[in-house]
């Protein structure tokens, strides 16, 4: 990237929605969801969430840091060029070691060959552009080949 | 026993590309043909549910007015491309609650422009947001349905080819050609495994369908077609959600209706199934009984879901190439169903038809399987 672009480069990094994740100030720490924990039912949850959507009852959820290692129970690559997103980017559903599951981009998956149950680590890297040329960023997932 | 509930006339217009026609002008021909095949007097229409996902507000008020019907309760129905299948709901639970002896269901949508490309992203869902589009849904569900039960890809573009040859006898459909299964996979890959023609099109039209009470259907014809269940329901925070290789929404919906109707998978004669990329028909074919879990591939490959198979699965053409504009789909279903029931499908027609089901699911949301399930089991 050229001093000029960061001269005069207005855009900003902004997070997909807050409250989903942390970065740690020292880079090599990495970064951690935001989830929560019921104290009744002991489920684990991510996004955070006001209610125990088990127990349906409020009160009862802890806010904890899930650590975002987890593996791949299904992938992706999209090739169809979608707005805002940089074609092509693949997709994982993610399980988490902590139990919740979701769907997210995964990071620096170029030639490797993507396997069912493959481990995954956690970084917050760039989801796409707004319209405004902003990058938006959020939780991605590296698949880690040994 | 609750009071029963009949289709009496269905109407819809070609599915295709219509960039030029406002929607509430497709809307308006699949109404007026509903009525003209039940032979009702317009005037007596007591109540409508419109069913469409991104049409804006009063969509059915802007369809019905064009037509001179004015004044009814109009209801106008979002659950994404379950939209249709709400509606039908809705106005069969006003004539069983007695509100109503005749109502019409009408579902249209309008999704071709200038660009083209997917549906809109919505970004109040975090998925969504986050690039999960469905074609990669359906895609990652293809891919555990593969590992899990040694599903092929071969057998997943055989629904494609299934559902094209089926719509080759549909002039309603919007997909009107051959294909092989070099074709299928070969097209230009779309979230791999699945390939442009493993995706539906992107289709405009609309539907409609006249419900009416057992009284007033008798008045109209001798060949009333019973909706004997019109099940909805909701997804629930299940394992892997929209990706999930089997889909617990789509199961809850079929065994509930089958309850309701006292009938099981095996009666099934006929059944539009929703197929927006070919690996649901595998996946919902289990889901709704007419092969066991992980038989889907086969069951597919094999032609017991073809034409002249155990169950006819979307002899329309289905989602896969008639078209699926979103609202008009669940609504368009029923009308396929009840030509069939009555013997009037033409060269597409499931020879002694007598029980039919159809089945749409749709909306991603983020922490459950899906936004809606409908499931509607029709017998005459």
């Amino acid at each position: 990237m050229s001093s000029k672009r960061e001269v005069f480069d207005q855009t900003s990094r902004l997070p997909i929605r807050p409250g989903l994740f942390i970065e740690h100030p020292d880079p090599s720490k990495g970064a951690s969801l935001i989830g929560c924990r019921c104290r009744e039912c002991g489920n684990t949850f991510f996004p955070k969430e006001e209610i125990c959507p088990v127990c349906i009852k409020e009160g009862t959820l802890d806010e904890i840091l899930l650590d975002g290692k987890g593996k791949l129970v299904s992938f992706t690559r999209v090739l169809r060029p979608i707005p805002g997103f940089d074609s092509p980017y693949a997709l994982g559903c993610i399980e988490l070691e902590a139990g919740p599951v979701l769907i997210a981009q995964l990071e620096d998956w170029q030639g490797l060959d993507l396997e069912m149950d493959m481990p995954v680590e956690l970084v917050i890297g760039e989801i796409k552009r707004d319209k405004d040329g902003n990058t938006i960023i959020g939780p991605k997932f590296r698949p880690l080949t040994n | 026993m609750s009071a029963k509930v009949y289709v009496i006339g269905a109407g819809m217009t070609t599915f295709g590309a219509f960039p030029e026609t406002e929607v509430h002008a497709l809307a308006q021909q699949a109404v007026w043909e509903a009525i003209n095949s039940a032979g009702v007097d317009p005037r007596r229409l007591e109540v409508c549910y419109a069913g469409h996902a991104y049409q804006g507000p009063c969509f059915g008020q802007k369809t019905l007015c064009r037509l001179g019907l004015t004044g009814m309760p109009v209801v106008n129905v979002e659950n994404a491309c379950a939209s249709g299948g709400s509606a039908i709901l809705g106005v069969s639970s006003m004539i069983k609650s007695g509100q109503a002896d005749l109502g019409i269901a009408l579902g249209g949508e309008k999704l071709t422009s200038p660009s083209g490309g997917f549906l809109p992203l919505v970004s109040d869902d975090l998925d969504s947001s986050m690039g999960r589009v469905m074609p990669a849904a359906f895609a990652m569900m293809a891919r555990r349905h593969m590992e899990m039960f040694g599903t092929t890809i071969e057998q997943i573009a055989m629904v494609s080819i299934k559902n094209y040859n089926n719509g080759l006898l549909n002039p309603r459909c919007h997909m009107k050609r051959k294909i092989t299964v070099e074709e299928v996979l070969n097209s230009p890959i779309i979230a791999d495994p699945l390939t442009r023609l493993c995706c539906c099109p992107i289709s405009d039209g609309a539907a409609a369908v006249i419900l009416a009470s057992e009284k007033v259907a008798r008045q109209y014809t001798s060949k009333p077609v019973e909706l004997v269940a019109s099940v909805l329901n909701s997804g629930k925070r299940v394992r892997y959600n929209i990706i999930n290789e089997s889909s617990e929404m789509s199961i809850r919906a079929a065994k509930a209706a089958y309850e309701i109707a006292g009938l099981g998978p095996r009666d099934i004669d006929v059944c539009e199934l929703h197929d927006p990329f070919s690996i649901a028909e595998i996946v919902h074919c289990e889901d709704l009984g007419f092969c066991g879990l992980g038989e889907g591939g086969p069951f597919v490959a094999e032609g017991r879901s073809a034409l002249d198979g155990e169950v006819a699965v979307s002899p329309s053409g289905g989602l896969m190439a008639k078209g699926h504009p979103l609202g008009a789909t669940g609504v368009a279903q029923v009308a396929e169903i009840f030509w069939q029931l009555r013997g009037e499908a033409g060269s597409r027609q499931v020879p002694g038809a007598k029980v039919g089901l159809a089945h749409t699911i749709g909306g991603g949301v983020s922490r459950i399987e899906s936004g809606a399930c409908s499931v509607q089991i029709l017998k005459i």
